[in-house]
């Protein structure tokens, strides 16, 4: 094995290569190099199963206990303190520690086994249970984090405190892009229906830590310019502003001839590059050229802008043009209260569009190289927090175990992987945690977890830290 | 050349220290320990859970074992062997040594094998300059240190840069601006042969120098207006930010800036700047979530102080020995917590104030606010004064007024000053009672209401409070049943959203409630109520959020309390009624009588409780004898003498006094808070922590510094850790400050991992000139304006950037310097020089964050809890260092350029190159506003085209275009002027972009144009790069 860690882009390393090839390799040639991010692509480790990954983050933490975690005995034990036996004394929430005791909730929604491969999934998730047998269920996903914060910042760069890279700007940082116009990893946000005020996001989740800034997510939104600063000014048209970067070029290139520097050509290149992007993600986030069929598909939601369902049409059109890493979040799952009614509205948002994204893949032929993956950053409890009615309850968090499916590009479809006790309290079979998973998602797109590093106050760096062990048993 | 892969760091680095030539010999800490470090110590090295065979490379003694003699040498066979068995590193480590380095291993081995401890944990000698051939060139020492090395490579210095050039490079890194024309011409005729140095005097002196200087230095604090996790609401650090731009502008030396920022509350004697200063460890991020472990995060912020610390003064990556020892540096876990309990005695608590600044604060005036306050102080003294020179008067005249007045007459008095609402339960008005009728008996003041346990008042919109407000609450009662809600506004549940005073098996208890059990105040009396008699309950909060701002009074006299939980975090306001009697969920009604309830917007005083007890009328009270009238009682006569009948004199006496008061105190609420260090008067315990987890303690350590560094802190305060970070011969402080000075003016340091001295971190590129730089900054005392003299001013400094056609072989990343290095602007440079280039900047030195533009959306997007509503006017101008910073979601332009988050400590230099950096200086409204007033600009300052166009090119570059820039300059002014003319609208439509007015008195569709040129200048590389 070669021991210059995969791939290196120090930025002083970047510098060195750009000096080297603006002067061998021509202008023209680096210019189209730097348009699909060569300073950073490398080829994988191995042979990559997806080559792109559509990421469904579901924000708040949703209810494995509602959804897909089954637990028919729960229902004799309404109301019944959890056994001290399934707690363990493991620890609880502030919000909760303290409550005088820990009521089951059963969930008070029907759960069916869907498919051929039989998997349970819950009615309030018709549509995806439709499409079961194209999923992959993770039953045993754990965490270590017990609150929203550290949890997803855990779940997105494998860290619960704030300073490290992205999942998707390490892969970014890995394997650069592929797509011409457009950026290797590409953000959008939705805000849930069942609690619009719900847990916040951040821009470290998509952020790229340590990496040079180029290796982060950029947020594709649904009010103003698709992306930050992308329309012209007001008053200045296309062609004006065409003008200006040919002038812009011209002058640079004088600029250039009489310094030298190779570094004012990556300049002008990145300006050619912007200005492709502002043809292009119009282009892109314009829906209007949809047939309606889309709109069967994904639910009438994808034609209102900031959606789920339109986020995950654009997801489509992004994997369509080759983005590689492809970030949705999903607010408004943290249902400490009320749940049954905040979850219905989340369930709502989602299911139509999840499933829809994983049937037009497929009819595209494109399922078969992009990597879906749905969830959270943590469970939810199975005792009740606040009120327990036969209709009402609500669940704290709970790091021990939590859902995530994935579909696509490399995992066994129709599987049903690791199991939880009988209170999906703790893990009885196959866990998974946070880091397994990350490297797992790696592992599909041809990197090894171990050598993807980046070398940062002395230390070489890792998504997965010194952890992380690739599920096998889920790969196709 | 041939094609190269890119290549890690380190393998850069030994490009251009590309080992021992062969007429030289090996040099341990330049060519061995980095391989060692890097090969070998995490299996051979500090850490000993991860030792392998016993043996370690990190020390001498460690590694003689291995060594051998040069024919017969373990090491050199283990390293060269083909058996995979036998062959070191072992291959699945992923450390495979290159050719060369073995071969470099090889020859040291062969030479004897001389060992050194690591440099940087050696103090710093001063060496002597080296001699060098073209003494022509040198201007300064450190001159020599850099012509020497590269005449060693074979290369030679750049010629010295034009005066443009210069006076440009210079404005940008000593005052982040960019310099007037005017200033650049006189740079230009100034013949004296000091003129670089007056030049530096100059900008050094000027205010700009502080702010330019507290940027970096707020990077490396993780300074931010928002707490950083979750809800991630505002605080208020601000007046530590001006207190850094402040010392840097008054040259604080670097000691003395040390040691009140790590320290100054423990100087003796601490001034209220000193104690301002210590802000810079409270700068890390604090959680407030709902539900955490409150004792995981107490941990998080101490060792956020440890790796602060240790990153911006040794160097040192000590967040590594967190969970075990370090794997490369010489540091245990046990050093790391150590440090840790320099740290560990702050009064603070684990979850932090969700919204504004968490304890321990302090309140810190500006000059301006001081010197208010203190004229307010002085008129409430003289006020006070003259209320003390009228006591007899007024003895006497109420004495008089008591001889007189028939006790009938006396008016009536209850403090009524901020009284929102009085419910005198009097059956004299409608009165919304649930659950049952209103049944009133003879009361304390009247009638009083009688409740049954079931029944309650609906008082409806009243008392609408929440946790930032002062109010008070005061009643008669008089109890049957030993439990019920009093008065409240809350969801009516025991644990329900909002605030009550609940009488709890016969106590008061005040609640005050976001969310039951871990968001929530709650106060209880420890004395109990008598059944069956009337007793006076006032309750007063200051908004303070805390348990210590509740006060609970029964008949008229301070309760003492006790306090039952104290972690209000959110605010408790509901749009629930004001309930009397109701409160605790229908189990928990009150039972018995109610009378003259009453609700104030302010908290009372002492005196006025007292007076509120008093159920006697001021005339019933004249009728008594004084010796039979109680103090309160006498209090109460008093009042109502001074309110209502004195002579005028007196009257206005009081008032001037009430009214000094409450202006003192609404000035002081204005006043900001800082975070701030203090020690608690017994420290905390510190624990080594097992794999650095907050729930597993190992054994008890206290305070001390990492042995590997000579002359370790001996006390165990903070004042001896700083004092001794700063000692003369410290190995580590002042290489490292000289080494980010370094890097500020030429990109890199000089050890190029200026986070990381350690022994993974890059060997310097000129070891000497460090130690000479590091020497000579202790030598001259610390003093960071004369260091940064020294460079600017120096022969090496003053280097073209011309990039030669033929990179040389041996430095193609110019880390030798033969030329200044030429990159991009920093963030906030880049914003600041459009701003100040059209004149658009407003310059004034500190003050609260301010807001410019941001594009719609971006907070809420996030949060669903409200957008960033941008300033207006001024604000929209200031200089980028005060641009509020919110870390879940900085300023996008900021961010776009490489600035980082701050979230966390960042020493280093970052650049990038984007396409989103393009879209931003192409598309932002602050550069198109920008372009749109410089064309303002020269359209009413210059009258032909071509100067004009010069004009605005000069005010960005700082040069004249040439003749060939010059004309595509003009071929785009007049293609513009020619859309323009033909679509007046668009034109109309660009000059409508920013919110500053377009100038009516010119021509739209000319300043369009000229604002289009504008624009392509603002967008040249050579705008957003130093030359």
């Amino acid at each position: 094995m070669n021991s210059v860690p995969f791939p290196i882009a120090d930025a002083l390393a970047l510098q060195t290569r750009r000096a080297f090839l603006g002067r061998t390799v021509g202008l023209a040639a680096l210019a189209s190099l730097l348009g699909r991010d060569a300073a950073s692509g490398g080829e994988p480790h191995f042979k990559a199963t997806a080559k792109r990954i559509i990421y469904l983050f579901q924000s708040g933490a949703p209810s494995q206990l509602d959804l897909f975690d089954h637990k028919p005995k729960l229902k004799d034990l309404f109301g019944k303190d959890l056994p001290d036996s399934v707690r363990r004394g493991q620890r609880l929430t502030g919000m909760t520690a303290t409550q005088e005791s820990f009521p089951v909730a059963p969930s008070k929604y029907k759960f069916r086994q869907r498919g051929k491969c039989g998997a349970w999934v819950s009615d309030l998730l018709p549509r995806t249970a439709a499409v079961a047998d194209e999923l992959c269920f993770i039953k045993s996903v754990h965490t270590e984090a017990i609150n929203h914060d550290p949890a997803i910042t855990f779940a997105q760069t494998g860290a619960q405190l704030a300073g490290r890279p992205s999942l998707g700007a390490w892969v970014a940082y890995g394997l650069g892009s592929d797509a011409k116009d457009l950026p290797a990893f590409v953000v959008m946000l939705s805000q849930g229906s069942g609690n619009p005020a719900d847990q916040p996001l951040y821009d470290r989740l998509w952020g790229s830590g340590f990496l040079p800034s180029r290796y982060q997510g950029v947020k594709f939104r649904s009010q103003g310019d698709p992306v930050l600063f992308l329309g012209n000014p007001e008053g200045v048209s296309t062609a004006s502003q065409r003008r200006l970067l040919d002038d812009l070029a011209e002058l640079n290139g004088i600029k250039q001839a009489g310094v030298g520097d190779p570094e004012i050509a990556t300049r002008t290149a990145q300006y050619e590059m912007a200005f492709r992007m502002q043809a292009s993600v119009p282009d892109l986030v314009d829906l209007s050229k949809e047939p309606a069929s889309a709109f069967e598909l994904y639910g009438e939601d994808a034609r209102k802008p900031g959606t789920f369902a339109a986020n995950c049409l654009l997801a489509r059109r992004l994997a369509e043009r080759d983005v590689r890493f492809i970030q949705l979040y999903h607010r408004g799952w943290d249902q400490h209260t009320n749940l049954p009614k905040q979850i219905e509205g989340q369930c709502r948002d989602i299911d139509r569009a999840s499933a829809a994204l994983i049937t037009d893949l497929k009819q595209r032929g494109l399922l078969k190289d992009t990597l879906i993956v749905w969830g959270g950053e943590f469970g939810r409890t199975v005792y009740c927090q606040g009120r327990l009615t036969a209709d009402d309850y609500g669940r704290d968090h709970h790091p021990r175990c939590f859902t995530v499916w994935m579909a696509g590009g490399g995992v066994k479809p129709g599987l049903n992987y690791g199991e939880t006790d009988d209170f999906s309290y703790n893990v009885v079979k196959d866990p998974v945690d946070v880091h397994d998973l990350n490297a797992t998602i790696l592992h599909c797109l041809g990197i090894d977890h171990l050598k993807l590093t980046y070398k940062y106050q002395g230390r070489y760096f890792r998504l997965t830290d010194v952890h992380g062990e690739v599920v096998k048993g889920i790969l196709a | 050349m041939r094609t190269r892969p890119l290549l890690p760091a380190i393998a850069v680095a030994a490009l251009v220290f590309p080992g021992p030539s062969r007429a030289e010999p090996v040099r341990f800490n330049r060519d061995i320990l980095p391989i060692l470090a890097d090969k070998c110590f995490a299996c051979h090295g500090p850490d000993a859970a991860k030792r392998k065979a016993g043996l370690r490379f990190d020390r001498e003694e460690g590694a003689r074992k291995v060594l051998g003699k040069p024919d017969a040498s373990e090491l050199v066979r283990r390293i060269t062997s083909a058996d995979p068995d036998e062959r070191m590193p072992p291959k699945d480590s992923g450390r495979e040594l290159s050719k060369a380095q073995a071969d470099t291993l090889r020859r040291w081995v062969a030479e004897g094998a001389r060992w050194e401890k690591h440099w940087a944990f050696v103090p710093p000698t001063r060496p002597a300059l080296p001699a060098v051939m073209d003494f022509a060139w040198v201007r300064s020492p450190i001159d020599r240190f850099i012509l020497a090395r590269l005449e060693q490579a074979g290369l030679k210095p750049s010629p010295e840069t034009d005066r443009t050039t210069l006076i440009r490079r210079m404005s940008l890194d000593l005052t982040g601006l960019p310099p007037t024309p005017a200033e650049i011409e006189a740079f230009i005729r100034d013949a004296g042969s000091d003129a670089v140095d007056r030049l530096a005097d100059r900008l050094l002196a000027t205010p700009r120098y502080g702010e330019r200087m507290a940027w970096r230095w707020l990077e490396a604090a993780r300074y931010a207006d928002t707490n950083g996790y979750q809800t991630d609401a505002g605080r208020d650090m601000w007046r530590w930010r001006d207190w850094v731009i402040e010392a840097y502008n008054r040259n604080l030396s670097f000691d003395q800036f040390t040691i009140e920022q790590l320290a100054g509350d423990l100087l003796p004697g601490a001034t209220l700047d000193q104690r301002i200063a210590t802000g810079f460890n409270r700068n890390h991020r604090g959680n407030a979530e709902g539900g955490i472990v409150p004792e995981e995060y107490a941990v998080e912020y101490v060792a956020d102080r440890v790796e602060t610390t240790s990153t911006v003064w040794l160097g040192l990556t000590l967040g590594c020995c967190r969970c075990h020892d370090h794997k490369f540096d010489p540091f245990s876990q046990r050093e790391f917590y150590q440090l840790f309990a320099y740290f560990n005695n702050v009064p603070e608590k684990g979850r932090a104030v969700k919204f504004g600044n968490s304890p321990p604060y302090i309140k810190a005036p500006t000059r301006d606010q001081g010197q208010t306050l203190a004229a307010l102080d002085r008129r409430v003294a003289d006020a006070e004064r003259r209320v003390r020179q009228l006591r007899g008067t007024l003895a006497e005249a109420q004495a008089r007024w008591e001889r007189s007045v028939r006790p009938a007459d006396v008016p009536d008095w209850t403090p009524d000053r901020g009284l929102t609402t009085r419910i005198a339960l009097d059956d004299d008005g409608p009165l919304t009672v649930r659950d049952g009728p209103a049944v009133y008996v003879p009361g304390r003041l009247g009638k009083a209401l009688d409740l049954d346990g079931k029944r309650f008042v609906d008082v409806g919109n009243v008392g609408d409070f929440g946790f930032d407000d002062r109010f008070s609450l005061a009643l008669w009662v008089n109890v049957r049943q030993l439990t019920g809600a009093l008065l409240s506004r809350a969801v009516d549940d025991p644990q329900g959203e909002g605030y009550g005073v609940h009488f709890v098996n016969g106590k008061i208890q005040l609640h005050l409630t976001k969310r039951w059990l871990d968001d929530a105040l709650r106060v209880e009396t420890e004395r109990k109520l008598e059944p069956g008699r009337w007793h006076h309950v006032a309750v007063t909060y200051d908004g303070s959020r805390l348990a210590a701002g509740v006060k609970v009074y029964i008949d008229g006299a301070e309760a003492k309390t006790t306090t039952l939980l104290d972690e209000l975090n959110q605010s408790f306001q509901t749009k629930e009624p004001l309930r009397i009697g109701s409160g605790g969920g229908p189990d928990g009604r009150f039972n018995g009588l109610v009378d003259e309830v009453r609700v104030y917007g302010r908290v009372i005083e002492p005196a006025e409780a007292s007076v509120l007890a008093v159920a006697a009328t001021p005339g019933e009270i004249v009728a008594k004898p004084v010796a039979e009238r109680t103090a309160a009682e006498t209090d109460k006569l008093r009042a109502l003498f001074v309110a209502k009948v004195a002579p005028e004199e007196i009257r206005a006496a009081h008032e001037a006094l009430r009214a000094a008061r409450e202006e003192r105190a609404n000035f002081s609420d204005s006043i900001p808070t800082v975070m701030v260090m203090e020690e608690m008067a017994s420290p905390r315990d510190t624990h080594l922590l097992i794999r650095g987890q907050y729930d597993r303690p190992g054994a008890k350590v206290t305070a001390a510094g990492p042995t590997t560094l000579p002359d370790s802190p001996l006390g165990g305060s903070r004042l001896d850790l700083a004092k001794w970070l700063v000692s003369p011969d410290h190995p580590l402080t002042a290489r490292v400050a000289v080494n980010r000075l370094w890097q500020l003016h030429f990109g890199t340091g000089l050890v190029a991992t200026g986070e990381d001295f350690g022994t993974q971190g890059e060997y310097p590129s000129h070891p000497e000139l460090l130690d000479w730089l590091a020497t000579e900054f202790v030598r001259t005392g610390w003093d960071l304006k004369r260091m940064h003299k020294l460079i600017v001013t120096s022969a090496t400094y003053r280097q073209s950037s011309r990039v030669p056609k033929v990179l040389p072989a041996r430095d193609p990343d110019n880390r030798l310097l033969s030329r200044f290095p030429r990159y991009r602007l920093s963030a906030e440079m880049i914003r600041d020089q459009a701003l100040f280039a059209s004149r658009l900047v407003v310059e004034h030195t500190g003050g609260p964050s301010v807001k410019p533009y941001q594009p719609a959306g971006l907070w809420d997007e996030l949060s669903g809890t409200g957008d960033y509503v941008p300033d207006t006017g001024d604000k929209l101008y200031r200089r980028s260092l005060y641009t509020y910073w919110k870390r879940t979601a900085p300023p996008p332009g900021l961010s776009a350029f490489d600035a980082t988050a701050r979230e966390t400590c960042w020493v280093r230099e970052t650049r990038t190159n984007t396409p989103l950096q393009a879209l931003t200086l192409l598309n932002d409204v602050t550069y198109v506003e920008a372009a749109r007033k410089l064309a303002e600009i020269v359209l009413r300052e210059c009258a032909a085209a071509d100067d004009r166009l010069a004009v605005a090119f000069r005010r960005v570059t700082a040069r004249a275009p040439t003749d060939t820039e010059r004309a595509v300059l003009r071929r785009a002014l007049d293609r513009q002027l020619a859309d323009y003319r033909n679509d007046p609208a668009a034109a109309r439509k660009l000059l409508k972009v920013g919110d500053s007015a377009a100038n009516p008195r010119l021509d739209a569709v000319e300043v369009a144009a000229y604002a289009a040129v504008c624009r392509l200048i603002l967008n040249l590389d050579e705008a957003m790069t130093k030359e």
